[in-house]
């Protein structure tokens, strides 16, 4: 990784331009192939490449090393190379008939991906995907996690050293407006952050120019009556508490709000829930914060529960310091969300509140843990698609999307790919 | 406590704002803040229940730095008042929009608010006021407290222009527009070797800079002006650094660095805190407040005062607050420097609500 001028970035493209022209007179299942067994090694818990980024990446991003092997093991588990080839097919149908008088699929001549965050799946997939289409990348390295672009170019070169050619990671700041014009000038762009971030790049970048974003999301999780009772709430309690930790409720799909059907359930809800963090802690600590961080927990914590004092139904179920915090809410609202395992619970007095609950977050809505609501469920779950969620599921399994989830509504590959309907060949 | 009402205390915390002579006493702190916690622990329900949750009673109290501190985001949530809601005088207001909750400081008088913000603004701004020379001109770059009656910054400029303003002093920004041709004749007229205060939030002054930029002009102000600003740029369209603002007010307007001096307050204080540039220009910038306003650097993680250097979480116990709550937690990060802190910049998911915020607003409204 090196810090290029915006001339070394430009002769950089022209280099992985260059490279590409070269993969693609390849055949295209070598390169599925070597991305597959590249994925297959990043699946497999024993891999080294796993373990290198096991004992790296704590370290460099705060995270508890238990909450990295954690967070690897549940979502890793389905990425796999077989599941790369499904998602080929499924986005893809043309892909293996080339030359065959379907519509042409290819990749661009060149993509820039912007990294962002420190959660390494994000990251693993970015990197993958343009070279699935044979478009070769380059990568500016996310300052929050240096280590698994590094990890993941290093697994792919390995794997396949023209491959690894045709992956370069550089690094730079952000607000550098030189570089970054430069990097821009790839044919597709990727980019990943928050809001503002996007909005630059955007403006950036002609409308004719390919972007592909994804800016700001979060989760929530909603519980209905069978889901909470007493002999089940519990076991629901501790998926969720998966959901909410793993990652440090860093990631799009952390909830960061929890609904619950009914006054007495949502009392009982958080009650579970602060016992299930409390008993995560223990054996998954959560990481290191910075002071604003804990001062904004801490700020929102005695808001709370003046709020409290004064008479509102909240109650405050924190830890020691500020390593988790669960607020029953008084009313629906959207409140501040420091995140880092703080999550707040309201009380539904119906399902059908559900929608309306979540309407706030509708334009920032990734995923949403659904459980309880018998046959209501699929009303609920396609009411919650059409706000905006990507996706619905089951408590426990919001850190583990499959490889083909459809994040921010959009196809992992097709977007990075151009389409061409050949007719004269037909 | 008092029959009428009023805390026992307030008597003796107004006595200490209007002595001549600053006296940083300990034990007079702490007995008149562990009177006043008394006080509006008996007469704030929603406080003393917050309180009593925490362990905190006044006969459980030794030290003013037990006193439970209030975040600033509750006052938008709960009327916290000592004092039945029909004795309200006043009202301060968070900067906000129509759809936002605003942050609310009731006052049930104002004698307090005003006896703490003009000796305190007196020391730090206009320290070269004399018997001689009790007057300076004051040029606010605000509306004025009565085009927006519930700005605390607004009502603290009326204060100090009614109490201590010279003729020709006054505010200039009008219906969210900026009077430049206004405010350039009264610099022009204001007599050389009288003290003068331009005072403004940190966006006002970025939009005369704008506007001497656009006129190609550039004042070259006496040695005996000064500029007061306040406010911040986080989460704004517009954003300046501190140190680069400062510098273009030096070369746009001829006031050094030395006399530029940023102000640390907030709706929910009656206190304010400035930079000690004019008092002590040979020491480090840093932030001082008057005696009865003291201010604890606070490690988030345990409530407890943050280590020498360390930065943490500001939180102020102010006696003007007589009202409301005495301890209030900020949303704000600082360190300690010296006798004095520096304030690092607000929590990043805390809302924004600064002074600067409301009067860019209306400029921006006036550019629309």
């Amino acid at each position: 990784m090196r810090l290029e001028d915006p001339h070394a970035l430009r002769a950089l493209l022209d280099e992985l331009r260059e490279a590409g022209a070269k993969l693609r007179r390849r055949p295209q299942h070598e390169t599925l192939d070597a991305l597959a067994r590249v994925l297959d090694g990043w699946s497999d818990p024993g891999s080294a490449w796993r373990a290198r980024l096991l004992e790296q990446l704590p370290a460099a991003t705060g995270f508890s090393p238990e909450t990295v092997r954690a967070g690897l093991d549940l979502a890793l588990a389905g990425w796999s190379g077989d599941a790369l080839r499904e998602l080929v097919q499924r986005e893809l149908p043309p892909f293996a008939r080339l030359g065959s008088g379907s519509p042409w699929t290819a990749g661009f001549a060149c993509t820039a991906v912007l990294l962002a965050g420190s959660i390494p799946m994000p990251t693993l997939l970015s990197l993958l995907t343009p070279l699935v289409l044979r478009s070769p990348l380059l990568a500016k390295c996310a300052s929050r996690d240096p280590v698994t672009p590094l990890l993941v170019a290093g697994s792919i070169a390995e794997t396949d050293a023209e491959l690894g050619g045709c992956l370069r990671l550089v690094d730079f700041p952000g607000a550098d407006p030189e570089r970054m014009a430069a990097l821009l000038e790839a044919e597709c762009v990727v980019a990943t952050g928050s809001d503002a971030t996007i909005a630059s790049v955007r403006a950036r970048i002609p409308p004719t120019r390919r972007l592909v974003a994804h800016g700001h999301r979060l989760s929530l999780a909603a519980l209905g009556g069978e889901a909470l009772r007493p002999s089940l709430r519990s076991d629901v309690a501790e998926r969720l508490a998966l959901d909410v930790a793993l990652w440090d409720q860093l990631g799009c799909l952390s909830p960061v709000a929890v609904y619950a059907v009914g006054d007495a359930a949502a009392d009982a809800l958080a009650e579970a829930l602060a016992a299930a963090l409390a008993a995560l802690e223990q054996r998954m600590p959560r990481g290191r914060i910075d002071v604003q961080t804990a001062s904004e927990i801490a700020h929102q914590r005695a808001e709370a529960e003046l709020r409290a004092a004064a008479g509102a139904r909240v109650a405050v179920h924190a830890s020691q310091g500020t390593r988790w915090t669960v607020v029953r809410e008084d009313a629906c609202a959207v409140r501040p969300a420091p995140l880092h395992r703080f999550v707040r619970v309201f009380a539904l007095s119906a399902p059908a509140e559900l929608l309306a609950a979540a309407a706030p977050y509708a334009t920032q809505l990734a995923g949403v843990a659904l459980e309880g609501f018998g046959a209501e469920t699929p009303t609920l779950a396609r009411g919650l698609a059409d706000l905006g969620a990507s996706r619905v599921c089951a408590p426990g399994a919001l850190q583990a999307p499959p490889l083909g989830w459809h994040r921010d509504g959009l196809g992992v590959l097709a977007p990075l790919a151009r389409l061409s309907d050949p007719e004269l060949l037909v | 406590m008092s029959t009428t009402g009023r805390p026992a205390a307030e008597r003796s915390i107004l006595a200490w704002m209007r002595e001549p002579l600053w006296s940083d006493d300990e034990a007079r702190f702490e007995e008149l803040a562990l009177a006043l916690f008394a006080h509006q622990f008996e007469r704030c329900g929603p406080y003393r229940s917050f309180c009593e949750r925490r362990g905190a009673t006044p006969s459980g109290l030794r030290h003013w730095w037990e006193i439970p501190p209030v975040p600033t985001g509750a006052f938008k949530e709960v009327a916290l008042r000592c004092f039945p809601a029909e004795r309200t005088v006043h009202t301060f207001r968070t900067s906000g929009t129509s759809t936002s909750l605003r942050g609310e400081l009731h006052l049930d008088t104002l004698e307090l608010y005003e006896a703490s913000l003009l000796p305190t603004l007196c020391r730090f701004l206009l320290p070269d006021l004399s018997p001689g020379q009790p007057e300076a001109t004051i040029l606010a770059l605000a509306p004025s407290p009565a085009e927006v009656r519930d700005s605390s910054l607004s009502h603290m400029f009326g204060v100090a222009i009614r109490e201590l303003g010279a003729a020709g002093s006054g505010f200039f920004l009008e219906r969210g527009a900026l009077l430049v041709d206004e405010l350039l004749a009264a610099l022009d007229a204001a007599p050389p070797q009288r003290p003068l205060l331009l005072c403004g939030t940190s966006y006002a002054f970025v939009h005369l800079l704008d506007e001497l930029e656009r006129r190609r002009t550039t004042l070259r102000l006496g040695a005996a002006a000064r500029i007061m600003e306040t406010g911040g740029f986080k989460g704004r369209s517009r954003s300046v650094p501190r140190a680069s603002l400062y510098l273009a007010l030096e070369q746009a307007l001829g006031i050094p660095l030395e006399r530029i001096v940023n102000q640390y307050g907030m709706t929910e204080l009656g206190s304010q805190f400035y930079d000690g540039v004019l008092r002590d220009p040979e020491s480090l910038r840093r932030k001082l407040g008057p005696p009865w306003a003291r201010v604890r650097i606070v490690d988030p993680e345990t409530g407890d005062e943050a280590r020498a250097g360390q930065t943490g979480t500001l939180v102020i116990h102010d006696l003007a607050n007589t009202g409301s709550v005495l301890a209030v937690q900020t949303a704000d990060l600082g360190r300690r420097i010296e006798d004095g802190f520096e304030v690092l910049g607000r929590q990043d998911g805390a809302e924004q609500r600064g002074c600067s915020i409301a009067a860019e607003e209306m400029l921006e409204g006036a550019h629309a």
